[in-house]
């Protein structure tokens, strides 16, 4: 609160000091020709009104200073009437007494949507569970009955899957909870079951695999992380150029471990670079090529910042893709391998 | 012959699946009286049993436990919930293995293989003969007319895969996806080279034009 403004809002009562100390100055004046007692009233006047206006000043501006601190601090600014004392004065009360109001209303409504947002998030664990059967059943039936259609039918069936297991982990990266949970393994174990997992993709593809120092320990979610390699095999296999050939790197970095996977594919443009992790980019390779939902890489990066992982990209047109995931090696998960 | 019971309320993945595990050599077993699932399993005795989780009646946990309670059978959780906890709590409970759904048919079967040779070793034939060739799957060896040979592991596990078909064509993409579930990630002229190679050591023990190419299609024996 600057002191200019404060005069300004006391304006009225300044005033009307200023006019009573100079109308009683005039008529000490003009009736007792007493110049002396005039000056000395209308002094007395205006230093009272002074000390009162300094005082009011002081007492507000701790409140209002306090106000706006707290307000800058505040990571949730609605919260601000928790971290505020009850000031002494009346207009503050009132403002105090607005502001929690706002703020559990503000509360209300949050919890109704996190409420439904939870709902809603239920709904959409028991659907991909329910979808699960009938794919299931799909699958098996193709391949009891082998042939032409089914083949296809088959391909068909595994998009459906993928896309089924993007919504499910789309919906769980939403959420506020951490549902996930961190084990130890190793680069290997967790390589080979997304392979496993990915066989006739691969395979399919004619892919060649190489792999190279994956006989590290890390700690993070293995589901987690399956599904993260799962996205990124599949865009080596969507944006390959000819024989695909992927590799998979583990190394020891000083605060933890790093993978890479790279792949021979097409590559992407410098200038999509450094969006490929928004939601919903599509980029050059996208609108070209094949069929792309800007999702995957979003995903992916979005699971790694809440398990607390590093994601980064690095790409040359024409050469190939590389994406490394960095499993940080904090103290605590060092003195667990200990024990 | 291994004997497989399904605990499965879906009929139509119990009849596919019944289907798909005869073809590659098991009998399967299964039953609509989830009530008395528990007893129903014990009288008929199983090598092995493939637990789903979400059942009517009672849920697969509660079978697992009684199951586990009473016998050693070996328990396969398979499930859609797509979660660790499933996970860990089945494995508490004394499962053997858990695998969730939708599973790759060849994933199930590696699984299906790896427990049954992990929990009754005497039932996994150590010696199989298809049309004059004799394979000791303990030993890794191959005998013919004409001598014998060592095998490597991708060999046993190539001819482990033909045995299983018999006779049927398998394509060259089932016996990668074969080799790709028991870690072995070879890529396509790997396999021709391991296919080439097989059949040379064939040859050499007199086993001649055993796998025959099917052009476009894969190979049989």
């Amino acid at each position: 609160m600057k002191l200019k403004a404060f005069l300004w809002d006391h304006i009225s009562s300044l005033t009307a000091s200023v006019l009573a100390a100079v109308f009683a100055f005039e008529f000490f004046c003009a009736l007792c020709n007493e110049v002396y007692a005039g000056a000395y009233l209308a002094a007395i006047i205006l230093l009272a009104e002074a000390v009162a206006l300094t005082l009011e000043y002081l007492k507000k501006r701790g409140f209002y200073r306090s106000v706006t601190q707290s307000l800058d601090k505040l990571d949730k600014k609605y919260l601000l009437a928790e971290v505020l004392k009850e000031p002494s004065f009346e207009e503050g009360k009132l403002l105090y007494e607005a502001l929690r109001e706002s703020e559990k209303s503000m509360n209300d409504e949050i919890a109704k949507y996190r409420q439904k947002s939870q709902e809603y998030r239920e709904y959409i664990e028991t659907w991909v569970h329910e979808i699960k059967t009938p794919i299931s059943a799909s699958r098996l039936i193709l391949e009891n009955n082998p042939g032409e259609i089914s083949s296809g039918l088959e391909e068909e069936i595994d998009k459906i899957g993928d896309f089924v297991e993007q919504a499910l982990f789309y919906s769980r990266s939403e959420s506020v909870e951490k549902d996930y949970l961190i084990r130890e393994t190793t680069l290997h174990k967790l390589v080979a079951s997304a392979l496993k997992k990915h066989a006739s993709l691969l395979i399919g593809a004619k892919a060649a695999v190489h792999a190279d120092g994956l006989d590290r320990t890390v700690f993070t979610d293995i589901k987690w992380t399956d599904f993260i390699l799962g996205q990124l095999l599949a865009n080596s296999v969507k944006y390959r150029n000819g024989p695909l050939r992927i590799r998979f790197f583990g190394e020891e970095l000083k605060n933890g471990c790093a993978l890479t996977v790279s792949d021979n594919g097409i590559g992407i443009p410098e200038q999509d670079l450094p969006r490929v992790f928004d939601k919903g980019f599509t980029g050059e390779n996208g609108r070209r090529g094949a069929k792309s939902t800007g999702l995957g890489l979003y995903l992916c990066k979005k699971l790694c910042n809440k398990m607390g992982l590093g994601l980064s990209i690095c790409s040359k047109p024409g050469a190939g893709t590389a994406i490394t995931i960095i499993f940080p090696k904090s103290n605590m998960t060092a003195s667990l391998t200990k024990l | 012959m291994a004997v497989i019971f399904l605990v499965e309320d879906d009929q139509k993945i119990r009849t596919e699946l019944t289907k798909l595990l005869k073809k590659y050599g098991y009998e399967c077993d299964s039953s609509d009286d989830f009530a008395n699932i528990v007893e129903i399993i014990l009288k008929r005795k199983p090598q092995l049993v493939l637990l789903d989780l979400n059942l009517p009646v009672c849920d697969g946990f509660c079978i697992c436990r009684e199951l586990r309670r009473r016998s050693h059978i070996p328990i396969i959780v398979v499930t859609s919930r797509d979660s660790e906890t499933d996970e860990l709590v089945s494995m508490d409970l004394g499962a053997d293995d858990f695998i969730t759904k939708p599973y790759n048919t060849q994933i199930l079967l590696a699984h299906i293989t790896a427990v049954l040779k992990r929990t009754n070793p005497q039932k996994v034939p150590g010696t199989v003969n298809y049309r004059g060739l004799e394979v000791d799957f303990a030993k890794s060896s191959a005998n013919g007319p004409e001598g014998s040979t060592e095998l490597t592991k991708n060999e046993l596990k190539i001819l482990g895969l033909f045995f299983s078909a018999r006779g049927r064509i398998v394509t060259r993409d089932e016996i990668m996806n074969t080799l790709w579930q028991s870690d072995e990630f070879v890529d396509d002229n790997t396999l021709t080279v391991n296919i080439n190679r097989l059949r040379r050591k064939l040859e050499s023990i007199g086993v001649r034009d055993y796998l025959v190419t099917k052009r476009g299609q894969g190979y049989r024996i």
